[in-house]
């Protein structure tokens, strides 16, 4: 039954999450679907790095945080429009992207999560630590306090944010899930699952590495400009590691290198913890043994689980013989 | 095996509809939600309470709610705003701004608090006060001490009108604390603190404040969390001999520091903004071979109504309360309520004018808001000053203002 | 005493203390292969349990260390059967795991011991040749760290250390020699945790006790344990202390605030001029 309902399901979450606002819920609520639904794209941004490339990243925050920052001084320091300001933006954090690609490109395994650790602090203690600027009311701006987008409104009404951020989702997305299924997407995979036999192939591994880490990064970079324009102001948590931990928090959970995966556990874990309002403490208690309950029974994540069931259970049919079993990524055709 | 994985491959299916649950719950439990909460109490004022409760800032938002609820109950025994009771309801801003905002959003909308009181960084106030605007709530602040909110109030009065500071702002904190130096007759002191943005700037305003009283600073050093590098900043305040080393942190990190001065400056006085520090168990295990200063909002014995405050608290929490972020959220909502009774309405735009124009009289002394809404703090007449004491092994002593 | 060299021998004691967070880290990611992020919540259990006994009068760092050790080392066996054993073979699975189990030990240690930070008395320092000062806690960090890494090292050279460095090396050949290499790995993921717990206990005089106290840490240990790779306990304990004297030197010389960065950066060029790491690390799929 899962074949002929491909596609579908998806289409059936939009559907109803486009129905939500006109439900007549409350203004929180559509806040913290807003929140969810960028966490979500950001969560799938990780994936195209973390989990399609394989190069698992702990600095995910830094193009976030540098689209954040660019997004909020382009249009309060230097007066650009918004539109051009998020342009450059994703710009900058592609670059970012590039950078750290082209560092992290040479290593393997542990010491790329070390080094995009590394960048990530680094960043976030300078946007932390300092106060660069003087904004316009004689005090300085930066440091833990970050910096405020100028907007060309004032109070988006909540519906309108909810429906630019789904909107912007669904794109990313979308964008994100063609490019891993694409010929790069393909390489990509291969990189992640064997660099010795890619590159045996003729494979440019670094250039491939790097090729992931830009496309990721301009996505969280999207999504960093459009934070911080849903917040109004960049700050330094925007750079933070609990951030980049959120991220490959949420792919674990999902499954990584599914894309759908992590947007999926991205959503419901956001909305459930921050929606339901619960007492700090039980949030926090349940938010962590939701995590290890999660982990522990679905520990490729709860997509990449069940389509690696999925997969088991054809090849034991006879069906998708040429799988093969091991690392819980089955790639392709699965969704 | 195959049949574990047979029931596996019909996940994808109950996760789905698990997830339409959700969201469908979701909708039916908020459509009624608004209307019938607010008709279940009727004639009950609600206080929208903003801390952080879990994370690293879980101390002081734990202990901001804490007054919080004590000073609503003093309220209400005292009969309330024209027989009305006072409840709070609480949202945990986790020290982020977008979280603050989400759950100021909730207080405002679901709960529908009446006014606002919080947050507790200065960058989740920030974003509260953006709410609060937007919504025209009151929004009394207690702690966060940024310029950035004061100056909003004064360029865009007609939109952030709603937004009273009731803790000090950094040139006064550096005021009082001038106004003290110079009472100790110190020349030249030693500056440490967080390196965050708010201890940068008290840094800067204390050596302009401090000039002017003819006293310089000797050393100064800020430590990044990640690494606070406590012992080599010890070393060197301690090389530079200032006269006494002010801590600008109200952290746990104050703790640590001071323990890691005291082993290489044994006679060197230190003296902390407030805050963790405050705490009588945590000053038990600093050696006091050199006095330790704290500055308070109040402390027991400033006024009957102080001393009345600290043993309510105690009783209630089974510890004295630090006097910094205790103190000033209790004195915002006894300046909420105090302005609700006078106006007799609980409507912004009767609250607001009361608010600006009247004075009210709290724990740490009587407080009036000036053009900026920013409570009249400092050294000079007619302002709130403070308190700053000295631990002695029984106890603290007020040492400065003189009485 | 010159407070260059007085910053300097605090940099040798801040390393130890890295190194003693770091000894546990290495030795579950040699065994079992796995990045543990709850090492830092077993720490901060230490200095909740040594707190604990200080209140109640017994303030000898011995039995607090002690004591932690065990209540870890049965957390840690838990934790280790029943969480880490069954999703080994997803490696990704488990560092986020073991920070969700983090997190819900900082919660727990927050809902029992309260959010607000505790002390312990620190005890004067001892005065060395020439007015140094030796911080009590930064002597015992020191030598602990020492003693327990010549210990680890020690035990993988003799004869009982033989199925650790075996299961470290290819399990495999372990299982087929008869070892229980499941058993193996849980009581090493509970000896470790012990080993936090311990170094927890044992450093908690030096700063205060917070729910929280065992993130900043955890980062460092495991950017030393990554660099340095288990295989070489040498490795782990100089870089630990050269790591220690290079952020205490940018602290005094340069400036505090960008101690840590310099301490990242310093990793990050290491990391540029060495792709392959210090030493190589073997048996490593993810």
């Amino acid at each position: 039954m899962l074949p002929s309902f491909r596609g579908g399901w998806p289409a059936a979450g939009i559907g109803l999450l486009l129905l939500f606002p006109l439900s007549s819920p409350d203004a929180f609520f559509l806040d913290v679907f807003t929140t969810g639904f960028l966490l979500a794209a950001f969560a799938a941004s990780w994936d195209v790095v973390g989990g399609i490339a394989g190069q698992v990243t702990l600095g995910h925050a830094l193009p976030f945080g540098a689209a954040a920052y660019a997004c909020a001084l382009l249009t309060s320091l230097a007066g650009w429009p918004l539109p051009l300001a998020v342009a450059a933006a994703i710009l900058l954090a592609a670059a970012v992207g590039a950078g750290v690609g082209t560092l992290s490109a040479p290593l393997s395994g542990p010491f790329v999560a070390l080094l995009t650790l590394a960048l990530g602090e680094i960043a976030h203690e300078a946007a932390a630590g300092n106060t660069f600027f003087s904004g316009p009311g004689g005090y300085a701006w930066g440091g833990e306090g970050g910096i405020p987008v100028a907007l060309p409104w004032q109070d988006a009404p909540p519906f309108a944010s909810y429906y630019v951020a789904l909107c912007f989702l669904c794109l990313a997305s979308f964008a994100m899930l063609r490019f891993s299924r694409s010929g790069a997407g393909l390489i990509l995979r291969a990189v992640a699952g064997s660099p010795i036999t890619a590159q045996a192939s003729g494979v440019p591994i670094a250039r491939f590495k790097r090729l992931a880490f830009t496309v990721g990064s301009a996505f969280a970079g999207a999504t960093g400009a459009g934070f911080a324009i849903h917040v109004g102001r960049a700050t330094a948590t925007d750079l933070s590691l609990e951030l980049s931990f959120q991220a490959a928090t949420f792919a674990a959970v999902g499954g990584r290198g599914t894309i759908v995966g992590p947007v999926v556990a991205a959503l419901v874990l956001h909305v459930l913890f921050q929606g339901l309002s619960l007492p700090p403490a039980a949030r926090v208690l349940l938010y962590a043994l939701t995590l290890m309950v999660t982990l522990r029974f679905f520990p490729g994540g709860v997509v990449g689980t069940v389509r690696e069931a999925a997969w088991r259970v054809r090849w034991k049919n006879g069906t998708g013989s040429f799988r093969r079993r091991g690392r819980g990524r089955p790639g392709e055709g699965g969704s | 095996m195959t049949a574990r994985f047979g029931s596996l491959h019909r996940l994808p299916l109950v996760l789905l509809i698990g997830t339409a649950a959700v969201f469908l719950s979701t909708i039916l439990c908020v459509s009624p939600g608004g209307p019938a909460l607010a008709a279940s109490l009727p004639g009950t004022l609600k206080i929208g309470v903003l801390a952080p409760l879990s994370g690293p800032y879980a101390a002081g938002g734990t202990s901001f709610v804490q007054a919080a609820t004590l000073a609503v109950e003093q309220a209400n025994a005292e009969g309330g705003v024209s027989g009305r009771r006072v409840e709070i309801a609480v949202g945990d801003s986790q020290g982020r701004v977008d979280v603050a905002k989400a759950e100021a959003l909730r207080l405002v909308s679901r709960e529908k608090v009446s006014a606002l009181v919080g947050a507790y960084l200065s960058e989740e106030t920030i974003g509260v006060m953006e709410v609060a605007a937007a919504h025209r709530t009151v929004l009394i602040v207690p702690v966060a001490a940024t310029a950035e909110i004061t100056d909003k109030v004064r360029r865009d009065h007609a939109r952030y009108r709603y937004v009273f500071r009731v803790g000090y702002s950094l040139p006064q904190w550096a005021e009082m604390i001038s106004a003290f130096l110079s009472d100790r007759k110190v020349r030249r002191y030693g500056f440490v603190g967080a390196g965050i943005r708010w201890n940068h700037e008290l840094a800067g305003t204390l050596e302009r404040m401090a000039a002017a009283h003819g006293i310089t600073p000797a050393y100064s050093a800020f430590y990044s969390a990640g690494n606070p590098a406590f012992d080599p900043i010890a070393v060197a305040a301690a090389a530079a001999s200032p006269d006494i080393v002010i801590l600008g942190d109200p952290g746990r990190n104050s703790v640590s520091f001071l323990k890691r001065l005291r082993e290489v400056a044994p006679a060197l006085p230190v003296l902390s903004v407030g805050g963790a520090l405050g705490d009588a168990r945590l000053a038990a295990s600093i050696p006091l071979s050199a006095p330790v200063y704290v500055q308070a909002a109040a402390w027991r014995g400033v006024s009957p109504d102080a001393t009345a405050y600290v043993e309510r608290y105690e009783q209630r929490y089974g510890a004295p309360p630090v006097g910094y972020s205790d103190t000033l959220p209790y004195d915002a909502v006894t300046v909420l309520v105090a302005a609700w009774r006078t106006a007799g309405s609980v409507d912004s735009a009767v609250v607001v004018p009361v608010l600006e124009f009247d004075a009210f009289p709290g724990v740490a002394g009587t407080y009036r808001f000036d053009a900026a809404h920013q409570a009249r703090w400092g050294a000079g007449p007619g302002t709130l000053h403070g308190t700053f004491v000295r631990w002695e092994r029984d106890g603290a002593r007020i040492v400065f203002p003189p009485r | 005493m010159s407070p260059l060299s007085q910053v300097l021998l605090d940099g040798i004691f801040a390393g130890g203390t890295y190194a003693l967070m770091a000894a546990g880290m290495a030795l579950i990611l040699g065994v079992v292969k796995v990045i543990n992020l709850s090492h830092g919540a077993f720490f901060t259990l230490g200095a909740y349990v040594a707190y604990a006994l200080a209140e109640r009068g017994i303030a000898h760092p011995g039995a607090a260390a002690l004591l932690s050790a065990a209540i870890a080392f049965a957390f840690g066996v838990f934790l280790g059967k029943s969480f880490v054993n069954p999703i080994r073979s997803h490696p990704f699975a488990l560092p986020v795991g073991t920070l969700a189990c983090a997190l819900l030990f900082e919660q727990a240690a927050q809902m029992v011991w309260g959010p607000h930070p505790l002390s312990i008395e620190t005890g004067a320092p001892w005065v060395g040749p020439g007015g140094l000062l030796i911080r009590r806690w930064g002597a015992i960090a020191f030598l602990s760290s020492a003693a327990l890494l010549a210990g680890l090292k020690g035990l993988l050279a003799t004869r009982p250390g033989l199925p650790l460095r075996l299961i470290a090396e290819d399990e495999e050949i372990a299982g087929s020699l008869g070892m229980d290499v499941e058993a193996i790995r849980y009581l090493t993921f509970g000896g470790a945790c012990a080993m936090a717990a311990a170094a927890g206990a044992l450093l908690s005089p030096s700063g205060a006790v917070t729910p929280t106290m065992g993130r900043a840490p955890l980062i460092l240990s495991l950017v030393v344990v990554i660099v340095a790779g288990m295989d070489s306990i040498g490795a782990i304990f100089l870089l630990s202390i050269g790591l220690g004297i290079l952020g205490n030197a940018c602290a005094y010389l340069l400036s505090p605030q960008w101690s840590y960065v310099a301490l990242l950066a310093a990793v990050s060029l290491l990391l540029a001029a060495r792709p392959a790491g210090i030493v190589v690390l073997a048996g490593r799929s993810d």
